[in-house]
């Protein structure tokens, strides 16, 4: 066995000495890829883990390094970024993608993405940078 | 600024070249000629504007030793993100791909790690 290999071996025990909790906040996870345009609660995703909310939101943040409401908003606007780049509106992509505002979604994408949506419509943004986004909760710091 | 590239160093440009898309199904997106080596970049299939992978020739001797620590250790150079890492760990092994770390979990993700025969261990991961 390698030396990476024991670190990781090592490092697993250390991030998550419960392997079946990871296994349900892997799952919640998968839950939030699949229906990410659906209204999420967390107590939903918390149940599906079946540990307490406060508990899954520090498991998950632990795992994944952002809370599972900003997962949420990342995979959104991920999946928006698609819908714009193959001609979709603004308001036709925000609401596919399971927003509720324009505004909000318009604010959201902007600051994670660094540009409205509307340049991509526009064509304001080379097809480079439309690029997978992950939420950073610097972003949150910020507004 | 930009990341667009980013670098592996090779002792074989050629052999790397077959191995990174042979085995692992990378494509060639630049290729030109640079006196006894050329500049030699590949990109996924499944993101061909994505960033880029270039196969750097190792022609600086101080490199290969931390080169061959690195690889002594089995620790990996980079990693390639994999929608199933079973099924990839399975493809690659019916291709010969030498592994060092068969699919082991940890935390959320998955980790395979498996030599890329011109001096560097890769990694695949399933998030």
């Amino acid at each position: 066995m390698t030396y990476y290999h024991q670190e990781v071996l090592r490092l697993r025990t250390v991030i998550c000495p419960k392997e079946y909790l990871c296994d349900q906040v892997v799952e919640a996870k998968r839950y939030i890829d699949d229906h990410y345009a659906s209204i999420i609660r967390l107590d939903d995703i918390a149940g599906k883990a079946s540990i307490s909310k406060f508990h899954f939101i520090r498991l998950f943040k632990k795992l994944y390094g952002v809370t599972p409401n900003q997962y949420l908003v990342s995979v959104r606007i991920e999946k928006a970024k698609r819908l714009l780049k193959n001609g979709a509106s603004v308001s036709d992509a925000c609401y596919f993608v399971g927003f509720d505002s324009t505004t909000t979604f318009t604010g959201l994408f902007k600051k994670i993405t660094g540009y409205p949506p509307s340049a991509i419509l526009k064509k304001q943004v080379p097809a480079t940078i439309i690029a997978p986004v992950i939420y950073n909760p610097a972003w949150k710091k910020e507004s | 600024m930009k990341i667009v590239i980013t670098s592996v160093m090779v002792n074989d440009q050629e052999k790397a070249f077959k191995f990174y898309t042979e085995k692992l199904g990378f494509i060639k997106k630049t290729e030109i000629p640079m006196g006894e080596h050329k500049w030699l970049t590949l990109v996924s299939p499944e993101a061909r504007d994505g960033v880029e992978l270039l196969l750097e020739p190792m022609a600086f001797a101080p490199a290969q030793v931390y080169q061959k620590a690195l690889f002594e250790a089995g620790i990996p150079l980079t990693y390639f993100q994999v929608e199933d890492i079973q099924k990839e760990y399975e493809r690659l092994k019916n291709l010969g791909v030498q592994f060092s770390m068969a699919p082991t979990k940890m935390g959320a993700v998955t980790l395979a790690v498996f030599n890329d025969t011109v001096g560097n261990n890769m990694q695949i991961v399933q998030v």
